[in-house]
């Protein structure tokens, strides 16, 4: 325990004033325990400095990029859909100059609701156009599948005249054993009469 | 010094009007001592060095909401301390401060002299707070005001985190004189 006037810790940061610092100075010549407790402070202190100051590894240091205060717009134009925005807004200028430029054919009709008019007919348009793809679907799928069946078609002819071929030569090589072997038959017979005396 | 103190005044202006490079300055400046200090709070160079990052990042955000550039210091070291007491959460979920009470993994003892590796066992035995005061009063200097105003809290606190650690301190490294250090 210091007895000293301040606190002794005070004085070794250097927070003390100048008036304290003295008083505890004069105290501390004197006292042998406040001496002692300040040389334990200075001996840890230098031995808290054995440790080295690292260099960090890798030094930093910032780019004026979009992490370093770029306006609201800089920001929105760096973002990922800008793409997305910037075909947009060009479909939609493209859109209203089509619009604006166009030649409109003037017709006698009346003038309300040309919206209503010009969604009739964009409608009966798009119906059209659907019609047109969906017939032409229709048809592709219709070949198609004809092509197939005919191919199916011409593979179970080929097959059964192959069968017919396989039946025809079987049913012929069955029909000459039996003409061969009724011919030796025949020809037993006719040796067996000549041998009794007759005549066939 | 002066000199030193007026082109920092000068660069912190400049860097508050989104000027990169006077802020890259600066951070040369100030890199080693905040490294060094997330260094021997967190005891990771990999976690000390993304927290550095991200504190000077923060500080060139929000230079702006620094009122007296005078207190550039512990307004930085401030910045730095949270950014390591949001690493200690995420760790800790359960927000307890990390105080250690065996020595320090293998991993940590980065320093080879027996010294160094006793005082490092000695800090990590400390805990965050109290090691934090450590570092900020012996490491980087700061007055007791500029520690309270860097870790949000009243100079009392600092001085009783300070010299409780100290305390610790002398005792765990009382053998070390007649092993070295003079």
């Amino acid at each position: 325990m210091s007895c000293s006037p301040f606190d002794l810790k005070d004085y070794y940061f250097g927070e003390l004033g100048e008036a304290e610092c003295a008083r505890v100075r004069t105290h501390v010549e004197s006292c042998r325990v406040c001496s002692e407790e300040l040389d334990r402070l200075r001996l840890t202190e230098a031995a808290l400095h054995s440790l080295p100051e690292e260099e960090p590894p890798r030094r930093i240091a910032f780019a004026p990029d979009k992490v370093a205060g770029l306006r609201w717009w800089q920001t929105w134009w760096n973002s990922a859909p800008r793409l997305g925005f910037a075909s947009a807004a060009l479909l939609a200028a493209a859109i209203l100059v089509h619009a604006l430029v166009r030649p409109v054919v003037v017709a006698p009709r009346p003038a309300a609701a040309p919206a209503a008019i010009e969604a009739r007919t964009i409608e009966a348009r798009i119906g059209e156009e659907a019609a047109r793809r969906a017939d032409a679907a229709v048809r592709a799928v219709i070949a198609q599948s004809e092509a197939r069946q005919a191919q199916r078609t011409a593979e179970l002819v080929e097959a059964a005249r192959k069968d017919m071929e396989f039946q025809r030569r079987a049913d012929r090589v069955a029909y000459e054993e039996t003409l061969t072997l009724l011919q030796k038959r025949y020809n037993g017979l006719l040796v067996a009469s000549a041998d009794y005396g007759g005549r066939p | 010094m002066i000199f030193r103190e007026v082109e920092g005044r000068d660069l912190i202006a400049r860097a508050r009007r989104k000027d990169v490079e006077a802020f890259n300055l600066l951070v040369s400046r100030w890199e080693k001592r905040v490294f060094n200090y997330l260094l021997r709070l967190v005891r990771d160079r990999e976690d000390a060095l993304d927290l550095s990052q991200e504190t000077f990042l923060k500080a060139y955000r929000n230079l702006a909401k620094l009122d007296d550039p005078e207190r550039f210091g512990p307004w930085l070291f401030r910045i730095a301390h949270n950014e390591a007491y949001s690493l200690f959460r995420k760790r800790r979920p359960e927000d307890e401060l990390p105080a250690e009470s065996a020595p320090a993994p293998a991993r940590f003892r980065m320093y080879p002299a027996e010294l160094s590796v006793a005082v490092e066992g000695a800090l990590s035995r400390l805990s965050a707070e109290q090691r934090e005061a450590v570092i900020l009063k012996v490491y980087e200097g700061f007055k007791f005001e500029e520690m309270a105003e860097a870790l949000d809290c009243p100079v009392s606190t600092v001085k009783s985190r300070l010299y409780t650690a100290l305390d610790l301190l002398k005792e765990a490294l009382a053998p070390m004189p007649s092993r070295g250090v003079q």
